[in-house]
C-alpha cells in the first residue's frame, strides 16, 4: 500500500520535473541556437521577455525574498558571466521595499480578515433563511440578487463612499465570503438539522443550546466544505482588488506597484508574475491544508 | 421549520413583495441623499464634484436611455457575453475531457496531480499580467484567461464525477457483457454529470469575476469591464449603478439557465429537494 503511494507521488514528481526541464531548454533556447534561424513565429515567442528563462525566475524569486539591500552584495560577486540587470518591474519593487513574503503576509492577512468577519456574517444570514421558511421566501430573492454581483465590480463605487482606504480592499472579500457561505448554513440547516431540531426540541433544548449544540455541528460538514471553497474566492476577490486598487500585496506585486487600473499600458515582467503566481500558489495550499485538518479534526464525531 | 411549504404563487407573491419593499426603500434613501449626501468628494488628491453617491430613480431612467440609446450598453453586453461564451466553451470542453481522463486513468491523474493541483490555488486573475504578455492585449488574453478559469473547475467536477462512479455499476455492467464505450456511455456519463453541471455552474460565476478584470487591459469602450472603470474613473455613479446591476442581471439569468440545463439533464435522478 505504501509502496503505491511513493510510486504515483514519484510519477508526479518525474512529470513535474520533466516539465520544469523542458521549460529551461525551451526558454534557453536562444542561448544554444541563434535566434535569426527560428521560423518568424518563433522568434517572436521565444525570447526573454516572454518566456524568462528558469534562472531569470529564479534570480527574481531571490532578489524579491532578499529585499533591496543584500541585492547589490549578491550582484557583485555572484554574476561574473554576464551582467543581468534586475527588469524594471524588479527593480521599481526593490525601489518601493517590497518583497515576497512582506507582500503574502499582507495578502494572506486580508483573506484571514475576510473569512474572520464574512464567515459570521455568511453562516448567520443562511441559518436564519434556513430556519424560517417564511422570512426565507422574502430574504432569498433579495440574496440570489444581491451574491450575482461580482465582488470586484463594486470597488469604485465603495471607494466613493469610502475614499481610498483599506475598506474598498476588505469589504469585496467579506462580502465575497459572507455570499459564498450562505448557501452551506442554508442547506445543512434546512435540510440536514430537521430531525434533529425536532428531537432536540422535544427534549427542551432551544436558544444558544439549540444553536451550538445542534445547528452548527449538523451544519458543520457543509460549512466547512463551503469554507475551503471560500478560502479559493477569497484569495482571487483579495489578489484581483490588489491588482486593481491597491499599493501593497501579491496583486500589487504581479502588477509592478501602483494602480494598474489607471495605466493600463504596463507590461509586468513575466519572471515576477511567475514568481507571484508560485507564492500565492502555495499559501493557498498551505491555507486549504489547514482547512482540510480542521474538516477532519471537526467533523470527526461523524465517523 | 415544520411549516408546510406554501403554494409557489405565495412564494412568488413574497420574493415580489420583499424586492418591491428593496425597491421602494432604495427610492427614498436616494430622495434624502439627494439632500444631504455630500455632492463634493475628497479624493486623496483632488475634489470631485457632483456626485450622486445614491443616485435617483430620475437620474438612473436618463442614464439608462441614454446608454440605451447610444447603443453603448447593448454592444458592451454583446461584447463582453461574447467573450464568456467562447471562453466558456473552449474551457469547459478542455476541463471535461481532461477530467474525465484523469477520472478513468490513475496513471494520467498522477501525472496531471501535481499541475492541477498548483493551477487550482492559483486565482486566474494573477494569470492576467502573463497572459497580456503572451498572447497580447487583445481579444485572445481575456478568452483565454476565461478558459483556463472555467478548465480549471469544470476538471475537478468532472475528474470527482467519474471517480464517484459506485463500483458495482461497473461491475454489473461488465459482468452483463458491456464494453468500455458502452458502459462509458451508458453509466459513466449519466452519474458524473451531476458533478460537471455543478462545476460548469461554478466556473460561470466565476468566469463573469474574471472578466470585470480582464476587461480593463485593453482600453477598447464596447465592454462591461471598462464601462464600469470609466464611470468608476470619471465618476458617473448612475453609469456605475447600471453597470453593476447589468453585471448582476447577466450573472443571474446564466445562472438559472445553467440550472435550468442541469434539471433537464438530470431528470432521470430521483430528487429529494
Amino acid at each position: 500500500m505504501k509502496n503505491v503511494t511513493v510510486k504515483r507521488s514519484l510519477l508526479g514528481l518525474a512529470s513535474l520535473a520533466t516539465l520544469v526541464a523542458a521549460y529551461t531548454v525551451v526558454s534557453n533556447a536562444e542561448r544554444f541556437v541563434d535566434p535569426a534561424r527560428f521560423p518568424p513565429v518563433l522568434r517572436d515567442v521565444l525570447r526573454p521577455e516572454v518566456i524568462p528563462p528558469t534562472q531569470s525566475i529564479a534570480e527574481a524569486l531571490i532578489a524579491l525574498v532578499t529585499g533591496p539591500r543584500s541585492d547589490t552584495a549578491s550582484d557583485e560577486h555572484a554574476h561574473a558571466g554576464h551582467h543581468h540587470a534586475h527588469s524594471d518591474h524588479v527593480g521599481v519593487l526593490l525601489q518601493q521595499g517590497v518583497t515576497l513574503q512582506q507582500s503574502l503576509l499582507i495578502t494572506v492577512g486580508r483573506v484571514l480578515f475576510g473569512l474572520v468577519v464574512g464567515a459570521p456574517l455568511g453562516i448567520l444570514l443562511g441559518f436564519f433563511m434556513g430556519w424560517n421558511r417564511r422570512a426565507d421566501d422574502y430574504v432569498h430573492p433579495l440574496y440570489v440578487l444581491l451574491r450575482s454581483v461580482p465582488p470586484l465590480a463594486l470597488i469604485t463605487y465603495i471607494m466613493l463612499w469610502l475614499g481610498h482606504s483599506e475598506a474598498h480592499r476588505l469589504i469585496p472579500i467579506v462580502y465575497a465570503v459572507a455570499a459564498t457561505l450562505v448557501i452551506p448554513a442554508y442547506h445543512g440547516v434546512r435540510d440536514v438539522a430537521g430531525t434533529y431540531v425536532v428531537a432536540a426540541r422535544a427534549l427542551g433544548a432551544r436558544g444558544r443550546l439549540l444553536l451550538t449544540k445542534v445547528l452548527l455541528p449538523a451544519a458543520s460538514p457543509d460549512l466547512l466544505a463551503g469554507l475551503r471553497y471560500a478560502l479559493a474566492i477569497a484569495w482571487m476577490t483579495a489578489v484581483g482588488s490588489e491588482m486593481l486598487m491597491a499599493e501593497n500585496g501579491m496583486g500589487n506585486l504581479i502588477v509592478g506597484g501602483g494602480m494598474w487600473a489607471s495605466r493600463l499600458q504596463t507590461r509586468s515582467d513575466p519572471a515576477v508574475v511567475m514568481v507571484g503566481i508560485m507564492g500565492i500558489a502555495t499559501a493557498g495550499f498551505v491555507m486549504d491544508a489547514g482547512a482540510k485538518v480542521l474538516t477532519a479534526r471537526l467533523t470527526a464525531w461523524i465517523r | 421549520m415544520m411549516q408546510m411549504s406554501p403554494a409557489p404563487w405565495t412564494r412568488l407573491r413574497r420574493a415580489l413583495v420583499a424586492i418591491g419593499t428593496l425597491a421602494v426603500l432604495y427610492g427614498i434613501a436616494a430622495q434624502i441623499g439627494q439632500k444631504w449626501l455630500p455632492h463634493r468628494i475628497w479624493m486623496d488628491v483632488h475634489y470631485i464634484d457632483d456626485v450622486e453617491l445614491l443616485p435617483t430613480y430620475r437620474s438612473l431612467g436618463e442614464e439608462l436611455v441614454f446608454l440605451l440609446q447610444s447603443g453603448i450598453l447593448p454592444s458592451s453586453i454583446a461584447v463582453s457575453t461574447g467573450r464568456i461564451l467562447i471562453g466558456f466553451f473552449l474551457g469547459a470542453c478542455a476541463g471535461i475531457l481532461l477530467g474525465m481522463a484523469t477520472g478513468r486513468s490513475r496513471r494520467i491523474e498522477d501525472l496531471a496531480e501535481p499541475w492541477v493541483t498548483f493551477l487550482r490555488f492559483t486565482p486566474a486573475l494573477a494569470l492576467l499580467p502573463l497572459y497580456v504578455v503572451w498572447f497580447g492585449y487583445g481579444e485572445p488574453s481575456k478568452v483565454l484567461l476565461i478558459a483556463t478559469n472555467v478548465a480549471v473547475v469544470t476538471l475537478l467536477g468532472a475528474h470527482q464525477g467519474v471517480r464517484g462512479v459506485p463500483r458495482v455499476y461497473l461491475d454489473a455492467a461488465a459482468s452483463l457483457g458491456a464494453d468500455d464505450r458502452l458502459a462509458f456511455k451508458k453509466i459513466v456519463l449519466p452519474a458524473a454529470l451531476p458533478q460537471i453541471f455543478a462545476s460548469l455552474r461554478i466556473a460561470l460565476g466565476l468566469a463573469w469575476v474574471t472578466i470585470v478584470v480582464a476587461e480593463l487591459i485593453d482600453a477598447k469602450m464596447p465592454s462591461l469591464g471598462y464601462l464600469l472603470a470609466l464611470a468608476g474613473a470619471y465618476p458617473r455613479v448612475p453609469t456605475m449603478v447600471i453597470g453593476i446591476a447589468t453585471v448582476g442581471l447577466l450573472v443571474l439569468a446564466f445562472d438559472l439557465l445553467a440550472l435550468f440545463l442541469h434539471a433537464r439533464a438530470t431528470r432521470w435522478m430521483k430528487r429529494t429537494a
